[in-house]
């Protein structure tokens, strides 16, 4: 039988993992943790002091027969199929498929480590989330200065949907007329793609919530309480709310396969990594053009799977973020490589849906929503979407390749 | 140094991501040669080097893709 070696037992691993035919290949997946956490709900742990349990055992959520190993992989040596572990374990394999997500890197901003041990921030793991929440309950009024301490981020609707929730949180509290909430952004408007920017900025507005574009954060100076932008700016703060830069994996590779952050070069339509046939990288740790998300490593996952398999496939760079706007509505990020995102207006329908996705998450990691998934995808098809909404948004030049 | 960023299809983030990226890991005199299909990234790039004191080279319009070169003059 042919070895199929996975490392990280996240979104992507797991859901390639369970589509895989166990008859014909042997499976294994290698994670550095036994449980696999429901990443978007520290939104909910950190705002609104969520005590709901959203991890579960990988070894619990992958299908039976496929073997799991709880190991950090350390060093992959692709031209040799050589895998690095722990304590010298070493694996082999005929099939890769590195999806190990990203790595917060407080360090590389002078200053932010203080912030990520003392505030905790929404993004990095569930203790921080919890600390962000102990934070806000210490916060009596002031200035919050909230954003992202790196243009790349996982989840890009994340920090307006954290800075949203922040502010029903502070209306709730009666604490919003004490407060000042600035959200920086190195992009130039507050959502960097364009059509949902239209629909979510007049929201931040009208909730009284200042966006101060083109400030990529430098330097945190927590003796002043000031952060510093690239760009030569400050602003003060109370209380910092930073998600820390986001970085790719700390594996090394014998050859050259990642970018400067740490992210593996592979194919956009294929995921596979450049220059290799047995090797992929699927999920939030590869460099496609495209938002880190967990549908995404799920739909790339998916192609995986069937190329692995000898079926023909390619991944279209379809995203589908759900958009929390706060106050019970919610919104989607729908686009592709061959569509621009759609300007999809928020509703209490929306924000139906992504509550029952939390909900329904577990079973979609075993495969058993695919059906209900395909008339979705199908049912919000971009193009189709994009010629109902997006009426004054200009069409894209096409990005086939040549 | 000339340096390549493909952000060919990218809907969501966008270029702009990817041209604020490859500006983190850039030095004054580097080019960086930015790829999209986004029609908004030209006056996103624009924005930003006015913004950042940066230097639009050239935009160019080819039937596949926008190619924008910008020179880093600031970092
Ligand atoms: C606040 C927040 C909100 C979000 N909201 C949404 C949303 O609404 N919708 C959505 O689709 N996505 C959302 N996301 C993004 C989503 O969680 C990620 O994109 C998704 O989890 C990516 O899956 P992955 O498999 O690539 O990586 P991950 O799920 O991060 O899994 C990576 C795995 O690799 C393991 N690993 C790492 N290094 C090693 C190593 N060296 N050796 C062995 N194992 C290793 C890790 O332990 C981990 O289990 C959100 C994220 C955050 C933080």
């Amino acid at each position: 039988m042919e070895k199929v070696l996975i490392i990280g037992g996240g979104a992507g691993g797991i859901i390639l993992a369970n589509s895989l035919d166990l008859d014909q290949y042997d499976v294994t997946v290698v994670d550095k943790e036994a449980e696999h956490y429901y990443q978007p709900w520290y939104l909910y742990v950190a705002f609104k002091g969520s005590k709901r349990k959203i991890s579960r055992p990988i070894s619990k959520l992958l299908k039976p027969g496929i073997r799991f190993v709880k190991d950090t992989v350390k060093e992959i040596d692709l031209d040799n199929r050589k895998v690095y572990g722990s304590y010298e374990v070493t694996y082999s394999y005929d099939h890769i498929i590195v999806a190990t997500g990203t790595s917060p890197d407080p360090n590389v901003i002078p200053g932010l480590n203080n912030v990520y041990n003392q505030v905790g921030d929404f993004h990095s793991n569930l203790e921080n989330s919890r600390k962000l929440w102990n934070s806000l309950r210490n916060f009596n009024g002031g200035n919050i200065a909230f954003g992202m301490a790196s243009p790349v981020c996982k989840c890009p609707p994340s920090p307006i949907e954290g800075v949203l929730l922040l502010e029903e949180y502070l209306s709730k509290k009666g604490l919003k007329s004490k407060t000042r909430i600035t959200y920086f952004t190195p992009y130039p408007r507050a959502y960097p793609a364009e059509p949902m920017n239209r629909i979510v900025e007049p929201i931040m507005r009208e909730r009284g919530i200042e966006v101060i574009p083109f400030f990529d954060l430098d330097m945190v100076d927590t003796e002043n309480k000031k952060l510093k932008s690239i760009e030569g700016d400050e602003l003060n703060y109370d209380l910092p709310i930073i998600i820390p830069p986001c970085k790719g994996t700390k594996i090394k590779f014998r050859q050259d396969v990642k970018d400067e952050d740490g992210f593996i070069k592979a194919d956009k339509y294929t995921m596979r990594i450049k220059g290799y046939d047995d090797a992929y990288a699927v999920g939030d740790v590869n460099n496609l053009p495209t938002s880190k998300t967990g549908v995404t490593a799920h739909l790339e996952a998916k192609v995986v799977a069937n190329l692995i398999q000898g079926v023909y496939d390619k991944f279209t760079g379809r995203i589908n973020c759900p958009f929390d706007m706060g106050h019970g509505k919610a919104t989607f990020v729908i686009g592709d490589y061959e569509n621009p995102v759609v300007e999809y207006p928020p509703s209490r329908t929306k924000h139906f849906m992504k509550m029952t996705m939390a909900r329904i998450y577990w079973l979609t990691l075993k495969g058993y929503m695919d059906p209900l998934f395909d008339f979705y995808f199908e049912y919000t098809n971009p193009k189709k979407l994009n010629e109902k909404y997006n009426k004054s948004n200009p069409p894209k030049a096409s990005s086939q390749p040549q | 140094m000339e340096k390549l960023v493909d952000s060919r299809g990218s809907a969501c983030p966008g270029p702009i991501t990817d041209l604020s990226k490859a500006y983190r890991n850039s030095q004054v005199g580097d080019i960086i040669v930015l790829w999209a299909t986004d029609q908004g990234v030209k006056a996103d790039a624009q924005a930003w080097a006015k913004r950042t004191g940066n230097e639009i080279m050239e935009i160019k319009e080819e039937p596949d893709k926008i190619v924008i070169k910008i020179r880093i003059n600031k970092r």
